[in-house]
């Protein structure tokens, strides 16, 4: 099995992070219309860093899994290191680019983010 | 009982209508206690006691008498026929079909009123029976799920033991039964009335377009769910009871869960049924079905089994799902799931 196969249904089958959370002040919905995955990010953003990062999904194991790392990697990030979240972090985590036609799954959660972080919420 | 009946009970604009209903049915009968049929004055049918139309013929007749005489009749029909027996095609036994006369606008009428109270108690999502002599005595009484009683046969004595018993028929089913009084014993008919089983279809595909039409011949209510905006809608759907678009568990979550309620699966995709199942397993839905292969419902088993779901809880997933009519087609997968669903509702082991 392949380093990037490994990472996906590790995360998959033991995601990270993926409940709602409470106080979230910071919070987005994305979707996948072609293929149906449903994504929420909620996040707790105190003095324009990230303290506390969860999500809820109805989607594909590529989805959740990046989801799942990208809650975990964004802990202690500043809303300016979020613009910077793209292609060559999928990269390093997943251990390698997602197979082609399936790159919008791993960047869902990662638009969702950003949508999260320009959308407070009372 | 379908909503048309009882309309046509409460809102007809006829001064009288007939109900006829299956009240008891000895050797072979081809519906259920309680099945109803009414005759309106203008000749107007709607529904019918039997799937044949022997027994019905003999029922409008007499409707149409009750209708100029007004009251309650006991009718004892025999299923048997003389030439049918000769070359063995006579299906056998009795049926009674208990007719009266009820005027849908009267609302002192105890019949009107007692479907007034049904169409309350099924507009609420409660089970509700209504007790009405077959001594042609006028009254009738109800009592819903809630133990909310109206009405009343007259006696006091004669409501408190019928009430027991219709706190039993709400769990078993319509029958008849005898009442003993000091005046004598009096045969009362118990009619259960349920709310409509909710089919929630989880996948809007070609298989659910099948599923929604022929779940509204069933009297069923469909909820269409899915993350898709561009299936799940009306233009493919128009007979729907509900089309819930967004996160499946989520919209799921927010389903008022019962037995009434069966849910099938038919998206064919992981990341609908694995969230799904996780909530469902652990819900008292009286039906799940998972659209798959045999092999795909073990893995799909298998993987929830490793997240702590036992044995009896897997169990509960239907997978194949549908009674094997040998069909391929998605009308015929439709109509094999929900052949399945009719048979777990009337509690056959299937």
């Amino acid at each position: 099995m392949t380093a990037y196969r490994a990472t996906v249904i590790e995360h998959f089958r033991h995601p990270r992070n993926r409940a709602p959370l409470p106080d979230a002040n910071r919070a987005a919905d994305g979707a996948n219309p072609l293929c149906g995955d449903r994504i929420r990010i909620q996040l707790r953003v105190v003095d324009n860093t990230i303290t506390d990062a969860r999500f809820t999904a109805d989607a594909c194991a590529l989805c959740i899994a990046t989801a799942s790392l990208l809650t975990e990697h964004v802990r202690g990030v500043t809303a300016d290191a979020v613009a910077s979240i793209g292609g060559d972090w999928i990269r390093a985590s997943l251990g390698s680019d997602p197979p082609p036609g399936r790159t919008r799954c791993a960047m869902l959660p990662i638009d969702t983010l950003r949508r999260a972080m320009g959308n407070a919420i009372p | 009982m379908s909503d048309f009946l009882i309309d046509a009970l409460t809102h007809s604009d006829e001064p009288h209508v007939v109900q006829a209903t299956l009240v008891s049915a000895s050797g072979s009968s081809s519906k259920k206690i309680g099945a109803k049929m009414l005759v309106g004055a203008s000749g107007r049918l709607l529904g019918g006691v039997t799937i044949g139309g022997c027994v019905d013929a003999q029922v409008i007749e007499a409707g149409d008498d009750l209708i100029a005489r007004g009251g309650r009749r006991l009718l004892d029909i025999s299923l048997d026929d003389d030439e049918a027996w000769e070359i063995g095609l006579t299906c056998g036994g009795n049926v009674e079909v208990m007719v009266q006369r009820v005027a849908p606008a009267d609302t002192r009428d105890p019949v009107v009123a007692a479907y007034a109270v049904v169409r309350d108690a099924l507009a609420n999502d409660r089970a509700v029976v209504v007790a009405t002599p077959m001594d042609g005595a006028p009254g009738a009484l109800t009592l819903d799920e809630q133990g909310t009683s109206t009405g009343s046969l007259g006696d006091g004595a004669v409501d408190a033991e019928a009430r027991a018993i219709a706190a039993d028929v709400l769990r078993a089913g319509s029958r008849d039964a005898t009442v003993t009084t000091p005046a004598g014993a009096r045969r009362i008919f118990f009619d259960r009335f349920a709310p409509p089983t909710t089919l929630v279809i989880v996948g809007a595909g070609q298989i659910a377009m099948s599923l929604t039409a022929f779940a509204r011949e069933l009297d069923m209510r469909t909820i269409i769910v899915d993350g898709r905006e561009r299936y799940a809608t009306h233009d493919r759907f128009p007979l729907a009871d509900s089309i819930r678009i967004g996160m499946p568990s989520e919209i799921v979550a927010g389903i008022a869960l019962s037995r009434r309620v069966a849910v099938v699966l038919v998206a064919h995709d992981y990341k609908y049924e694995l969230p799904l199942l996780r909530q469902l397993l652990r819900a008292p839905v009286g039906y799940l079905g998972l659209l798959g292969s045999k092999k795909r419902g073990v893995a799909v088993r298998d993987l929830l089994r490793e997240e702590g779901f036992t044995d009896e809880e897997l169990a509960r997933i239907r997978t194949p799902i549908g009674l094997d009519l040998g069909g391929k087609s998605s009308p015929e997968v439709a109509l094999s799931i929900l052949a399945e669903i009719v048979a777990v509702r009337s509690g056959k082991r299937v």
